[in-house]
């Protein structure tokens, strides 16, 4: 256990480098991108004068140097500008002026804590809410349907590969390959729509409408909120179905290739010499051990679950992390979208980390050093 | 005052204060729309054939508050706040327009402005002889639903807190205080506001300032923030709807008043749902199949989904001239020395000329070569109508007399040689070169790049189609369909040789177009990004918009004037509107809308269960 811990920080201490890699480039990224904060922020109002909206400009920081506003969005800014004798007026400041837009007032102190302190500032469109708040009430939705497709994709998917790799070369096989290719071949909103149309408008149900729900996480309702999931399974049957057909291609092949490797392995011919019949052989002997690669893709699975799936959130308007990230990268809500790279790398970090534990936990002859 | 279509924010005022009604049927041209015209007259016939016999039969037994859920399809984003002080965004906007009082409404009929309009907080108003008091009386019935009375200091506190600096400077407010010098409530039910200038905008502008509940509101307007709880969860409001619960990504539901003043005949409707589906076809999908918890009512579906729309009978549809307009820009000045118009000094600044358009024979002959009708029947499905210069059909102001720029092909090829364009190779897979031409190099090949947005199918057709009929010319067209911001970019940059993008107008119609092309507009990151520059236009505009008394009649003859001048000039080449398109589910009775707004009856409205 003590290797385990000390593995498990040393992983953690190597991650800090990659982490503030991430954010530096991805900030790079942010700011090269074309169109600025400032229209939105003003609303576009075309009235508004250029020595305003530079004023803005100013006042705001997006004139500072580059690494004076990474600096600004990584550590906070209230040691850039602040406010020695409470007295809600900056007196000091440090890498950026205290009067920025010149118009002979100090700029308001410093509040920020920055992301290092998981404040990545407030949305630009949402309110102004904070970030991390906007996104954290996108996240049960998220992992909803992450959770239901990634189950979904594991007991459909590994059973399939199982069996398409004990029956090698057979119809089953055969038809397995074709789905599989056809799964992760097909565009993912083409066969979201697909279910839509079969489900929710050609095939009705007793009461005459669609058989599932065409969208949504909940039912509309005046009063809100959402009912716990077991009364609202039927919202979650087709988005499920559509994220899932590839985990399930994809489950199944890996396992299929895995078991491959292992159904001609001494213990198998072993267990089979034992009389122990074909089930137990193939589910209990071999799939056991094909299982032991499969678990170094759970970590990047689980980060999927985190980091939401786009496409298939905006086809069944399911309000989860993924449509929220799609939402602000188009209107240009530069906090929320660096949050969730953010939040996106930090899970994918961990994710990692715990894939190899994972391993290490699975298979005795892998080691923590 | 046009918009750009991408800052949807513009479409506040239209949606939240105005209750309006455009007679447009005697604002299409005959002749060649007659058979649009008839179609729009067919449905109009036979929504009105439903209305007056199936639907009142219905309506008459719902009791207020019992007449079902109306349930909106959303496909803009997420709701972002309902405090009228930082609404930016076009759901907020829909949302808030059911929820708070506006001060006036326009009248359904004329589209303009009218006095004493019963979904108006405002009785009445007078103008002063100069033209910058303006004096509303208030009514003295409505009240907050919390039962306090609506009166001017609800409007005087928004006023007090937008001047007091402690606001979030980045709003639209800014400008707004330059027209506006200050606002009183003399007494509870009047309001006087007082203008810098006298504009016929004064009124819109008037109806910016929003109508709060001030006994709610912090009197610290430091405590009136962006991050304020209040802002999504209204406890206090005064319009037709209270607010219910927002579901994050989901929905706003809204819960009918029975206390608006506005409807003292009580909200038939139990409440309202705005429901977010973010891809319009699901949204469509979901409308046509119907059913509880499914959309039955839409705003504006996409131009390929209105034919089966309008064929469903389970669907009432209403087609209106529209008030989004797409254009092609060219740009008159150099794109590698962009530059503003004016120096700080006032004076002019060389901005060069583009080689190519910065010559107004090569602008007129490219209008003439594109063919508009074949853009609308293959992009827009034939829902769209063609532009005569920048004013759309569903003005006031539109200038009928005007005729289209002629579609000739052959005058447009004779205008390029003459302009020192020429075909010298007799290839027509080749562009023309200059010899001779007025600001491009001997030799310089007729290319240039055509920048539009891309995701949008109609913009991205229309670029391919113009690319197709200018190389019939020997005009060679690059086409870039890149990300929105990026056009955004480069128009703010002014560093493009050609755009095509669109605006769409507000209601009711400020034709008044100088921050479009006027001078000062010609900044970087101005809207004059095409560097069009004409003093007369300039002057125009601003007669026309203080006109003293405003009288429509008498701004006409301006307005037709600038058109005119518009055409000549071509800052940008007119394309087409886009039809709006309104529908509701047969089981909504009460269903009337104007093309200004699809509720402005709304409380008269009712659910059936289908």
């Amino acid at each position: 256990m003590n290797h385990m811990i000390k593995y498990i920080i040393r992983r953690l201490v190597q991650a800090i480098p990659t982490f503030i890699g991430i954010t530096i480039l991805s900030y790079l990224l942010m700011s090269l991108s074309p169109g600025g904060a400032i229209r939105l922020l003003t609303f576009g109002d075309t009235r508004l004068k250029p020595e305003e909206r530079e004023a803005i400009e100013a006042r705001l920081g997006f004139n500072d140097p580059i690494f004076v506003q990474y600096l600004r969005w990584f550590l906070g800014d209230h040691w850039m500008r602040w406010d020695a004798n409470s007295d809600g007026v900056s007196d000091g400041s440090f890498l950026v002026p205290l009067d920025a837009d010149g118009d002979g007032a100090p700029e308001p102190p410093g509040v920020g804590r920055g992301v290092i302190l998981l404040d990545f500032g407030s949305s630009l469109t949402r309110g102004r809410r904070d970030a991390l708040s906007v996104i954290a009430e996108r996240i049960p939705a998220t992992l909803e349907l992450g959770v239901a497709s990634l189950l979904v994709g594991l007991v459909v998917g590994l059973p399939i590969g199982i069996l398409a790799a004990v029956w090698r070369g057979s119809f089953f096989d055969n038809f397995t390959r074709i789905f599989a290719t056809f799964s992760t071949a097909i565009p993912i909103f083409w066969f979201g729509f697909m279910l839509i149309l079969l489900f929710g408008v050609t095939i009705k149900g007793p009461d005459g409408q669609g058989l599932l729900p065409m969208g949504s996480r909940c039912p509309t309702s005046l009063t809100g909120g959402c009912a716990p999931l077991h009364e609202r399974l039927e919202y979650l049957i087709l988005p499920t179905l559509a994220l899932a057909v590839g985990a399930v291609a994809g489950f199944s092949r890996y396992m299929r290739a895995s078991m491959l490797d292992v159904i001609n392995q001494d213990y198998m011919r072993t267990a089979r010499s034992k009389g122990l019949n074909n089930r137990v052989v193939w589910f209990k002997h071999g799939a056991r051990n094909a299982l032991i690669p499969i678990a170094t893709f759970l970590g990047p699975a689980l980060t999927g679950l985190l980091s939401g799936a786009a496409i298939t959130e905006n086809v069944f308007s399911w309000p989860g992390l993924g449509r929220l990230a799609v939402e602000s990268v188009t209107a240009k809500d530069y906090p929320i979208v660096m949050a969730v790279v953010i939040m996106t790398s930090i899970a994918t970090i961990l994710g990692f980390i715990l894939s190899d534990i994972l391993y290490a936990l699975i298979d005795p002859r892998i080691r923590f050093s | 005052m046009a918009h750009l279509e991408k800052l949807w924010y513009k479409s506040k005022l239209a949606h939240y204060m105005c209750h309006v009604e455009c007679n447009l049927f005697s604002k299409i041209p005959l002749g060649g729309k007659m058979l649009k015209a008839t179609r729009f007259l067919l449905i109009g016939v036979t929504a009105a054939l439903i209305g007056a016999f199936v639907i009142p039969a219905f309506a008459q037994d719902v009791t207020p508050g019992q007449g079902g859920i109306l349930i909106e399809g959303n496909f803009g984003g997420d709701v972002q706040t309902l405090n009228p002080f930082f609404i930016s965004d076009t759901a907020s906007s829909r949302v808030a327009g059911f929820i708070w009082p506006g001060l006036v409404a326009v009248d359904p009929d004329t589209a303009t402005f009218r006095q004493n309009d019963p979904t108006a907080l405002a009785e009445s108003w007078t103008i002063s002889d100069d033209g910058l008091v303006y004096t509303f009386t208030l009514k003295q019935n409505w009240t907050w639903s919390d039962g306090t009375p609506i009166t001017a200091r609800d409007i005087q506190y928004s006023w007090d807190a937008l001047v007091s600096g402690a606001l979030d400077e980045t709003s639209r407010y800014v400008s707004l205080q330059e027209q506006i010098a200050s606002v009183e409530s003399p007494d509870d039910y009047t309001l006087v506001v007082t203008y810098n200038f006298a504009d016929c905008t004064a009124i819109s502008n008037a109806a910016t300032i929003p109508v709060v509940p001030s006994h709610v509101f912090p009197a610290d307007y430091a405590e009136l923030t962006p991050d304020w709880e209040f802002n999504l969860a209204p406890t206090v409001t005064g319009g037709l709807m209270t607010f219910g619960a927002l579901n994050p990504g989901e929905q706003v539901a809204l819960v009918s008043s029975q206390s608006f003043g506005g409807a003292p005949e009580g909200v038939l409707l139990a409440g309202y749902i705005y429901k977010n589906v973010p891809d319009q076809r699901v949204l469509v999908e979901q409308f046509v199949a119907g059913g509880e918890g499914n959309p039955n009512v839409i705003d504006g579906p996409a131009v390929s989904a209105r034919a089966d729309l309008i064929a469903d009978p389970n669907v009432q549809p209403y087609q209106f001239p529209g008030n989004a307009w797409d254009y092609l820009a060219l740009n008159y000045a150099d794109p590698a020395n962009a530059q503003a118009r004016f120096a700080e000094d006032d004076s002019e600044i060389d901005q060069g000329h583009h080689p190519l358009f910065g010559d107004l024979r090569v602008r007129k002959a490219i209008s003439h070569a594109i063919n508009v009708d074949e853009m609308i029947e293959a992009a827009l499905f034939g829902f769209g109508d063609r532009m005569n210069a920048f004013s759309v059909q569903a003005s006031w102001a539109y200038p009928q007399d005007l005729p289209m720029i002629e579609f000739n092909q052959e005058m447009a090829s004779d205008m390029l040689t003459e302009a020192g364009f020429v075909d010298d190779d007799n290839d027509p897979a080749t562009p023309r070169v200059a010899q001779g031409a007025m600001y491009a190099a001997d030799g310089t090949p007729f290319v240039f790049t055509l920048l539009t947005n891309q995701g949008n199918a109609r913009r991205e057709t229309v670029a391919t189609l113009i690319q197709a009929q200018l190389a019939l010319v020997g005009v060679q067209v690059d086409v870039q369909a890149i990300e929105f911001n990026t056009v955004l970019e480069a128009m703010d940059n002014q560093n493009f040789d050609a755009v095509l993008l669109g605006w769409r107008n507000g209601y009711p119609d400020d034709p008044d177009q100088l921050n479009l092309f006027g001078g000062t507009a010609d900044t970087i990151g101005g809207n004059n990004m095409v560097s069009y520059y004409n003093p007369r236009f300039d002057e125009l505009s601003r007669a026309a918009a203080a006109v003293p008394g405003c009288a429509t009649e008498d701004r006409i003859p301006l307005y037709a004037e600038i058109q005119t001048l518009l055409q000549d000039e071509l800052p940008y080449i007119p394309l087409y509107t886009i039809q709006g398109f309104y529908g509701s589910n047969v089981g909504v009775s009460g269903f009337d809308p104007r093309p200004s707004n699809l509720f402005w009856n709304v409380d008269t409205w009712a659910v059936r269960a289908q």
